[in-house]
Parts: structure tokens; C-alpha cells; sequence
């Protein structure tokens, strides 16, 4: 039985086209139709033709296309017009960011930190106690710690301190070929470092086209430094899924031998990009897990992971207009 | 009292030929081509009833017939196929 999903990720290439008020696409072998009142994202990765009478359709209908460049990197994202703008929120945006930024932030780092300790303590019940002494500090000294700062750069290194923790302790509980040393991007080195760019990647996008579903203003964030020409907001919203969504699927994946180095990676680029089968794995069991469902502590309804990242969205601005406390989702209190 | 949340969809037809065309496209805006002449996939609530209005505006009511089925989910139906069914209409990767 097929998976239902409102997403749709092109490997072929191939020309995408209007046709009856709903989305075509032509490849090789055939047609294929996309209904468009079930479709929010799209994802191309290969090379497509699109047409802007399409893009009138897609940006009518509020559809969200992502492009991906050869090497699996983002290139950019079709973003139609803004429906959902609003002054006033945009202006107690800036105003947050000016006078409570590092409070949001913090925020942030706390959510983060909650949730890497989650992940982690599921290998520490099952024998790693190796994991310990950096679960302890997740634990103990993180809140403490965000809670003494005076500026956003001693935030940003404890957020710094915690990820190369995360990451030096995936040798304790992922096989040896996937060991990690240390995070490189840009080009990632090593299988292990390429699936976590490819999924933090495949989150950055999918929290863009949450945000897009709500009255905020992408370019204006808070842990990470406004810049321009990218969507930092998205970056901030992501930074507390990462544990739960992407990294939790990587583990999934290897410990349980869906993806395996030999078989998934591109052998002649010294196995640090995924092949297409392996994109296949990969992104099948990260829709999954986006789609799964929980239920929701303050709603007292089932609420699946990327519903989560909208209502995440929702919190911020409840807390820029109404002053409410800004906690980000919570895997251990399911809110 | 408590309705169920319908999110889920088949609609089977079967239509005089002149008009087999024109529900296809109304159909394929909503759902994914399943066999023939039937579509399935999911559909919010709202959707439904707009999909439901632009069909019986289409269709002959003395001649056509077009059947819906509504689930809460595509996981409670049990369901069987055999056969080949060539590109599947409802993976997520194309």
C-alpha cells in the first residue's frame, strides 16, 4: 500500500509541466500526474524543465519547490508570493530580536540540549554508560550554563560544545565504518558526515515550507546571525529537530543495515556521497519518521513531527505577541 | 455525534464516454490515478465536498455513476493486488 505523503522528490529527469489545473510530469517512460491539491512540496534533484505558466499554478496553490544542485547541495527554493504577511508581526519580530534575542536563543540551546539527551539516554538504558558523563552535563550543566551568559558568542559555543559531544559519541553505538572523528562540511569527508549534511539539509527545506504556512518572517532569527541571502529562521527552528528527526533516522538506517557503506555511497568520491539507492533509503525513512505521529501533551491530540515544526513556528509568535514563554518541541514532554 | 475525520479517499466511475475525459481531470486535481477508473489517495475533508460539487456538476445523473469510499486513513483497509501495476502512482520519489 503506498505511503501517503504531500511530498514528492524527483530523481528522474524529465520536463514538469501544467496540465488541467494539476501538475504533470514527463520523463523517459511515461507521464506521470501529481495531484496538486495534495502536494505542498516539491523536491527536484535532477535536471527539469519547468515552465512559468507551472509556476503561476504552483505559487497559486502555495506549493514550495526546492532545487538540489549535482553533489546533492541546495541550490535555492521557488517560494511563491508571500500570502500570509503581516505587518505587524514582521516589526515585534525585529522588535524580539533587538531586546530579547538572547533569551530565544537560549531557549534554543536548552531545547537542543533536552533533546540530544533524549536520543542519547535510549543506547545509555541499553549498556553504553560510556554516555554518562556527557548526559550528566546535558542534564545538569547546559540550563546553568545558558542561563550565566552575557552574550550570544558564549551561546553560540556552548551550542558549539554540545554538537561536537553529540557527534564524538556516535562511536559508541554506530558500527565502525561509520565512526566520526569530526564534522566536516562543505564538502563532508566520510559516509557518516554525508548523511547528516544531506539530512540537515532535507530538515532546513522542510522547516521553510513550514514557515512559509505561518506569519513569519524567514530572514529574521535569533540564534543564528540575520544574515542575508539565506532563511536563517528556518536554521534556528531546525537547530532542536536535528537529534530527533535526522539523526535518529541516520541511527535507524545504519544500526539496522538499511544503508551500508559499500552499497549506498559513491565508491570513486572516497564513499562521501550517497548514491542514489542510498538517497532512496534514506529519504523513504526520514518521510516516515515526519510523518509519524504522537500525541500531543498541551493539544490532546495525535500531532505528527512536521506538524511539530509548524507549531513550533506558532510558539514564537505567541511568545513575540503575546509575551508567552517560548519553549521549543520537547521530545520527553511531547510539546 | 462524533463524526469521524474522513481523510482518506477512493472514488470509482464509471461514465458515458463522452464524458470519461472531463472526470479524469476533474479527479487527478485531487487524488492519484490508481487503476483505470479509479483514484485514491488523501484528501481532506474539505476537499472532498469540492470535489465531490465539480463531479456532480460533470456527470449525466440518469446515465453515470461514480461511487466514493471513505476511510480515516489508507492504513485501515487491508487491501490486495496482483498483477503488475508499472510505475506506481503514489512513491514518494519519481
Amino acid at each position: 500500500m503506498g505511503k501517503s505523503s504531500d511530498t514528492r522528490y524527483i530523481f528522474s529527469a524529465g520536463d514538469l509541466y501544467q496540465k488541467d489545473f494539476s501538475i504533470a510530469f514527463r520523463k523517459e517512460d511515461g507521464n506521470f500526474y501529481i495531484p496538486i491539491k495534495d502536494t505542498r512540496e516539491l523536491y527536484c534533484f535532477n535536471d527539469i524543465t519547468l515552465s512559468t505558466k507551472l509556476l503561476q499554478l504552483l505559487a497559486k496553490a502555495g506549493i514550495v519547490v526546492h532545487f538540489f544542485g549535482y553533489y546533492e547541495n541546495y541550490i535555492g527554493t521557488f517560494y511563491p508570493k508571500e500570502q500570509l504577511l503581516s505587518g505587524r508581526l514582521t516589526v515585534a519580530q525585529a522588535l524580539a530580536y533587538e531586546q530579547n534575542r538572547l533569551q530565544i536563543a537560549g531557549q534554543i540551546i536548552k531545547g537542543i540540549a533536552k533533546n540530544t539527551y533524549f536520543v542519547l539516554y535510549h543506547y545509555y538504558r541499553h549498556g553504553k554508560s560510556e554516555l554518562k558523563d556527557f548526559l550528566d552535563w546535558l542534564r545538569k550543566d547546559v540550563s546553568r550554563l545558558v542561563d550565566s551568559v552575557g552574550n550570544i558568542k558564549q551561546l553560540l559555543r556552548i551550542e558549539g560544545e554540545i554538537w561536537a559531544r553529540f557527534y564524538q559519541s556516535f562511536r559508541v553505538f554506530l558500527p565502525e565504518s561509520f565512526a566520526m572523528n569530526k564534522r566536516v562540511k562543505r564538502p563532508p569527508d566520510n559516509p557518516i558526515n554525508a548523511l547528516i549534511s544531506f539530512g540537515n539539509t532535507l530538515l532546513y527545506t522542510k522547516t521553510i515550507t513550514q514557515i512559509f504556512h505561518t506569519h513569519l518572517n524567514q530572514t529574521i532569527s535569533f540564534l543564528h546571525e540575520p544574515a542575508e541571502r539565506r532563511f536563517s529562521l528556518s536554521l534556528d527552528l531546525s537547530e532542536v529537530f536535528k537529534p530527533v528527526l535526522v539523526c535518529k533516522t541516520i541511527f535507524d538506517c545504519v544500526n539496522n543495515r538499511k544503508i551500508m557503506v559499500e552499497k549506498h555511497f559513491d565508491k570513486k568520491l572516497n564513499y562521501a556521497l550517497l548514491n542514489e539507492l542510498g538517497r532512496k533509503v534514506f529519504i523513504e525513512a526520514f518521510e516516515e519518521r515526519l510523518n509519524q505521529t504522537f500525541e500531543h501533551q498541551t493539544l490532546r491530540r495525535r500531532c505528527s513531527y512536521k506538524q511539530a515544526i509548524r507549531l513550533d513556528g506558532y510558539k514564537l509568535i505567541k511568545h513575540i505577541l503575546e509575551g508567552k514563554n517560548f519553549v521549543p518541541f520537547c521530545m520527553e514532554d511531547k510539546k | 455525534m462524533n463524526k469521524p475525520n474522513f481523510n482518506y479517499a477512493i472514488v470509482f466511475y464509471d461514465v458515458g464516454e463522452k464524458r470519461v475525459a472531463k472526470i479524469f481531470k476533474i479527479c487527478k486535481q485531487y487524488l492519484k490515478h490508481y487503476q483505470k477508473s479509479v483514484f485514491r489517495g488523501h484528501i481532506t475533508p474539505g476537499n472532498y465536498l469540492e470535489l465531490k460539487n465539480k463531479l456532480k456538476k460533470a456527470i449525466d445523473p440518469d446515465h453515470d455513476f461514480i461511487t466514493f469510499i471513505q476511510t480515516i486513513s489508507e492504513s485501515s483497509f487491508h487491501e490486495e493486488s496482483i498483477g503488475n501495476t508499472g510505475v506506481s502512482p503514489e512513491s514518494i520519489i519519481i
